[in-house]
């Protein structure tokens, strides 16, 4: 390979293609948004500290009639269905073969990965008695019948085995390109994990597919206490829907938001692949939810005037407002509208997935539910921790895709402007491809 | 490579086939355990007569002395005058008061020993189980995490959590389990000074309620003892003037909350079957995708140079 193949690559059409995930470069990792993200999370570590010694009373709002607080019912409930990107644009991009959405894997599979460990940390925190979760060790200690124990023991095995695995060949890229004595070392492994690779990514579905169903699930129990324009049998079915379009929306919307502000170029094939799809999704779910109700006989609630029927309303008015401007970007190509129909589909699908558990949960007796001002900051801070280490991740790994020229491109900015920095060992050797010669320690 | 529609109809039929086998061989006997809840050989309860107790709360004293908790004085730091069952509190005297001046009546709350038990049913480690024998629903504190799931799925809002403290714990009435062990009866059933609350197994107090109610026609709402067959049919029954929802015991109707929301939710999981068998198929279109993935990832590698990125 010649630098003048490098020098000037062969995208000249002018339209971009993701070729190739580039890690964020030029930019500090350290800045100021950087230090509030880490100081928040650093503060939501000390209130968890207090929370475990105090109890959950004295931190939270929660009471006896709201045995669930927004650790559960957002970080876990809703926050976890954002971070499904790696089970849906897996499955269209796997199972389904929409080949082109590949470029977005990484991006899903990170994000995912943020999303799962942060609520399983808060999952943790929120149990009254943490210590006795080594019974997951025990199958038959394992209540088989329990959405709870579905949630909490397949969560947990999907974030810390296919999850955390599908996230490792960034990690091994790096390696790689870091120094050529660790190649055949990496080389080896990465042989070894494909051989799993099919393995891995089928249980990464599956589990997925069950777990955020039988978040759904969970409410199923609660019976009557839930506003029936929520509880109904296919609640599983339903809760799994909005996983697909939020967390498609929180995949490509992420995606869309990183290129605006580290000003890379959008592929609109791949962008109008994801919007094509999610669109569907929203409309296929309002359909059958829709139909749920009117199939039910609950619709006649829906016209009340009360709080379930406004929250009702607003959830389906912003799912069914970025469905319909997902469509509308498709046609006009405007990339404005699509990040807002992303981002609009994506809240009402959060206020679904929040409404069974709080909006829309009746507790005998009535009472309220507010959260404390340090359940939020916890409930924030450990999202600040996600943020916080996807701003450092996609800084140092490849996971943001971009056309190829943007490789080479960071190859020459390492090369020439940053020369003394240690780390650049990933461009060193990717700048001449698998040219050995030019090595020289 | 995209998938081709002969190869998605033979995955379908390849899974989907064995999968509805599975699902119509399990369904039989999941319906045979829908419909009749077995009642435990010795299984024990309370008959409440709402008609003939006069709110006195020797009851609620007793409790907790019997199960060894401190007054819980937290009202007005004087008299234990809890306003709810709570995490110092198994047992509560209620009273219902309609505005409209018709017939009153007081209510004992406590846990009704399901027959199905909703709060054991969603108990992620068996931390609250049905005693086999006493069908009494007991709380294991070192299977316990805490979840305050059972808080939310007890249809008649029994079990509590313990809001303070490290170490906080779930309480609801255990029927004074560690007294019959001694030979004793529950704490509440030594005190009441009418007989309106009383222990014993349920056939017997069975017989008792129906009894009352034949020898006053009239007396009691719907002539009907709550809890015979009321979700699925509950250990400690009750008698009442006034409609039973009024005393904060809902009609659920005579199938248990369990089997009624759970029931697909079982189904699609029973022995494992479908799961199993998606995985198998998922595994085979996957196997395939990865072949044509990597090929074509090859193919860019040696165009552009670049490693390839899996
Ligand atoms: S009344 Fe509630 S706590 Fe008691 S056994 Fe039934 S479901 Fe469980
Ligand atoms: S709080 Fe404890 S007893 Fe209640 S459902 Fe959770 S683990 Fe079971
Ligand atoms: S002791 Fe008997 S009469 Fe007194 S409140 Fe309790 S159940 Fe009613």
């Amino acid at each position: 390979m010649s630098t003048a193949t490098i020098n000037n690559p062969a995208d000249t059409s002018g339209k971009t293609r993701w070729e190739r995930a580039v890690p964020v470069y030029g930019f500090p990792v350290v800045n100021r948004t950087f230090i509030v993200l880490v100081g928040m999370t650093l503060l939501a570590f000390l209130l968890t500290a207090y929370r475990e010694l105090a109890g959950l009373g004295p931190v939270s709002g929660m009471n006896d009639a709201y045995g669930w607080g927004i650790w559960k019912t957002f970080n876990v409930m809703v926050l976890t269905a954002l971070g499904s990107g790696a089970f849906a644009v897996g499955i269209a991009a796997w199972v389904f073969r929409r080949k082109r959405l590949h470029a977005l894997m990484r991006m899903a599979l990170l994000t995912s990965f943020l999303a799962y460990a942060c609520g399983l940390l808060l999952l943790g925190i929120d149990a009254g008695r943490p210590w006795n979760f080594y019974w997951i060790v025990f199958p038959w200690r394992w209540n088989f019948h329990s959405p709870l124990a579905e949630v909490a023991i397949c969560m947990s095995i999907y974030a810390m085995i296919p999850l955390a695995v599908e996230n490792i060949p960034p990690v091994l890229e790096r390696l790689w390109y870091f120094d050529s004595r660790l190649r055949p070392g990496v080389e080896r492994l990465e042989r070894g994990l494909h051989k799993f690779f099919p393995w891995i990514i089928a249980a990464a579905y599956l589990l997925p597919g069950m777990h955020q169903s039988s978040l759904g699930a969970l409410m199923l129990l609660a019976g009557e206490r839930v506003h029936p324009l929520w509880q109904t049998p296919w609640l599983p079915l339903l809760y799994l829907g909005a996983a697909t379009f939020m967390s498609f929306g929180c995949v490509a919307g992420t995606t869309m938001l990183c290129c605006v502000v580290w000003k890379r170029a959008m592929d609109m094939e791949v962008l109008d692949e994801a919007a094509r799809i999610t669109s569907w999704l929203i409309f296929g779910w309002l359909g059958f939810r829709l139909l749920d109700i009117l199939f039910r006989g609950a619709l006649g609630t829906a016209f009340h005037f009360d709080r379930f029927a406004g929250v009702f309303w607003l959830e389906m008015f912003t799912v069914a407002m970025g469905g319909w401007m997902l469509r509308r970007s498709l046609r006009t190509h405007e990339t404005r509208y699509m990040f807002l129909g992303y981002v609009l589909s994506s809240l009402g699908g959060m206020v679904y997935r929040f409404s069974p558990t709080t909006l829309a949960f009746r507790p005998n007796p009535e009472s309220l539910y507010f959260p404390s001002a340090i359940e939020v900051l916890v409930s924030l801070g450990f999202i600040c921790m996600g943020i916080a280490g996807f701003l450092l991740i996609v800084k140092r790994f490849g996971i943001l895709p971009a056309p190829l020229q943007e490789w080479h491109d960071m190859a020459s900015y390492f090369r020439f402007r940053r020369p003394y920095i240690r780390w650049t060992g990933y461009f060193k050797y990717g700048y001449f491809g698998d040219n050995e010669e030019t090595e020289s320690d | 490579m995209d998938i081709t529609r002969r190869e998605l109809i033979s995955t379908i039929a390849k899974t989907g086939v064995p999968a509805a086998v599975a699902v119509s061989v399990g369904a039989p006997s999941l319906h045979a355990e829908t419909e009749n809840i077995p009642v435990p050989s010795a299984a024990v309860g309370l008959l409440y007569d709402a008609s003939i107790c006069i709110g006195c709360k020797a009851c609620v004293s007793a409790c907790a002395e019997a199960n060894d908790t401190p007054a819980d004085t937290r009202s007005d730091a004087l008299h234990q005058a809890p306003n709810d069952l709570n995490d110092l509190t198994r047992n509560i005297i209620k009273l219902y008061k309609p505005e409209d001046g018709s017939i009153s009546s007081f209510v004992k709350r406590q846990c009704m020993q399901c027959l199905d038990p909703a709060c054991a049913a969603g108990c992620p480690f068996q931390a609250l189980h049905k005693d086999p024998e006493t069908g009494i629903v007991g709380w294991t504190a070192e299977q316990c995490i805490g979840c305050r799931y059972c808080t939310i799925t007890c249809p008649y809002h029994v079990p509590r959590f313990q809001w303070q403290g490290y170490n906080p714990r779930v309480t609801k009435c255990e029927l004074c389990s560690t007294r019959l062990e001694k030979g004793l009866r529950p704490g509440c059933t030594t005190v009441c000074p009418t007989g309106a609350v009383i222990f014993g197994p349920r056939t017997v107090l069975l017989d008792e309620a129906h009894q009352r109610i034949r020898k006053n026609p009239g007396r009691y709402y719907q002539e009907r003892v709550y809890g015979e067959r009321d979700n699925g049919g509950t250990q400690c029954l009750y008698l009442s003037r006034v409609p039973f929802e009024k005393l904060g015991l809902p009609e659920l109707g005579v199938e248990s909350v369990p089997a009624k929301t759970l029931r697909w939710q079982r189904r699609l999981y029973q022995y494992f079957a479908l799961p199993a068998l998606l995985y198998v198929g998922l595994v085979q279109v996957i196997r395939k995708s990865l072949k044509g993935h990597e090929h074509e990832a090859h193919e860019r590698e040696k165009e552009t140079g670049l490693r390839a990125q899996l």
